[in-house]
């Protein structure tokens, strides 16, 4: 499909005007180089003949049909340990280091966008190391292993595991220190279905009372969208500092002066990232949830897990190419081993230039003729 | 004889299967290919198929449960 071949294509900024319509040998080269251009991706340089714009053959870069088309493989280029790390860490990431730029971009927002979408729909919950202490899986639960695949957005979930397990980690009837926090719940009991409602802040702090340390505090905010200050004290209780979920319970019980005192106010605070991203759920924790959200906490676990498979195709990728190669290879006369294929500069090259210049006889003497 | 609404209230979560697919797809061609046009050109194929396959599940469900 090279020199001595006619060409398809219209000639435009390759070769003059004299060139388009003529049938010869200054067409076949040109169109030789035009097709080249195309076919391997080397571009051939154009030479100033006067007023004519010639592209010569010994001037060419091109791989001859007997070699096939070659493929640069840029995961032999780069460090296969450096990009096999970046691609397990981030998926994507080893494909952006070796130039890959579209296959980083299609393994970045598929897996990175399953593994978000399905935390998003288990509300934060579903990614977690709770193993089996006493079988094979002592360290890293199976369901785990397959989410841990998907790279550093999984694996704080190894530590979060060994700091909720700490026996600091309990539900706390008081604290040592003042705590003020945006709250969402309601107030009980209930004196009529679907009221209560309470936004606002909540702030407590402890003291020491008649019988021991207590809490006491208030929250100021909106009872049923009116505005309201309640005074709190007597029962207290919050939640686990370290546990899965971004909202932390707390109950305060409801003190005089105020008109509903003996009510309480139950509801939630913020849980912050740091305790709450990749810790393991309470068994409790995991009923609710499994009530509330039903086939949608399933299918959250099943997007992270699919997400983590998928990563150790795309790390496969990353550090030995394409299974099945370019997709190409139909093309290539040598075969499909894509190992077989020349490289295009240097050897071919030699090889292609010595071919024209044999078949540069003709259009030579073409050349030397005025336009 | 389940009516369309309640087809689609049981299948809500059925319809999560579109995009998993479709990420599959890109994912798995990406990993088998290098060439853009072959890695999107295999990844529409694979993602009609997946689709075709569990239509034809579903398909086949709903006949079976129809009238229950």
């Amino acid at each position: 499909m090279h020199v001595g071949q006619s060409c398809p294509l219209s000639l435009d900024s390759v070769a003059s005007a004299v060139h388009r319509n003529e049938p010869s040998p200054f067409h076949v080269s040109c169109a030789t180089i035009r097709f080249c251009e195309l076919s391997c991706g080397i571009r051939a340089q154009p030479i100033d003949r006067g007023n004519i714009n010639l592209i010569e053959t010994s001037q060419m870069t091109v791989v001859s049909s007997s070699t096939g088309v070659a493929h640069p493989k840029p995961w032999e280029e780069k460090s296969r340990w450096i990009a096999g790390l970046l691609a397990i860490l981030i998926p994507g990431a080893g494909h952006f280091y070796q130039g890959r730029i579209l296959k980083g971009l299609i393994y970045s927002f598929s897996i990175l966008g399953l593994f978000a979408w399905g935390q998003k729909l288990g509300e934060g919950t579903v990614v977690y190391n709770l193993p089996d202490k006493g079988g094979i899986f002592r360290h890293v639960a199976l369901s785990y292993a397959a989410q841990l695949a998907t790279g550093a957005v999984a694996m704080p979930a190894l530590i979060q595991n060994k700091r909720a397990e700490q026996s600091t980690n309990q539900k706390l009837t008081r604290i040592a220190g003042p705590l003020t926090a945006e709250f969402q719940g309601r107030l009980v009991p209930l004196d009529q279905p679907n009221r209560g409602t309470l936004i606002g802040t909540v702030t407590v702090h402890p003291k020491e009372g008649d019988y021991g340390p207590e809490m006491e505090g208030t929250f100021s905010g909106s009872l049923d969208g009116e505005r309201i200050e309640i005074p709190l004290g007597g029962r207290f209780e919050l939640d686990k500092p370290i546990k899965a979920g971004f909202r932390r319970q707390i109950e305060c019980g409801v003190v005089e002066p105020s008109a509903l005192a003996g009510k309480m106010i139950e509801g939630s605070i913020p849980r912050s990232l740091f305790n709450a991203y990749g810790s393991p759920p309470d068994v409790d924790q995991l009923q609710e949830l499994n009530g509330r959200l039903g086939k949608l906490y399933e299918l959250a676990l099943v997007f992270t897990w699919i997400a983590g498979l998928l990563n150790i195709l795309a790390f496969w990728d990353c550090i030995c190419g394409p299974a099945y190669g370019f997709g190409d290879e139909h093309l290539n006369p040598l075969g499909n081993d894509d190992s077989k294929t020349p490289p295009a500069t240097g050897e071919s090259q030699r090889r292609v230039a010595s071919d024209a210049e044999t078949s540069r006889a003709e259009p030579r003497a073409a050349l030397k003729s005025p336009a | 004889m389940p009516s369309v609404q309640s087809l689609l209230f049981s299948s809500n979560v059925t319809w999560y299967l579109f995009p998993l697919a479709l990420a599959i797809s890109l994912v798995y061609s990406a990993s088998r290919y290098e060439l853009p046009e072959r890695i999107l050109g295999r990844a529409i194929r694979l993602f009609l198929q997946i689709i075709g396959f569990m239509s034809a599940a579903f398909l086949v469900l709903w006949i079976l449960t129809y009238g229950i």
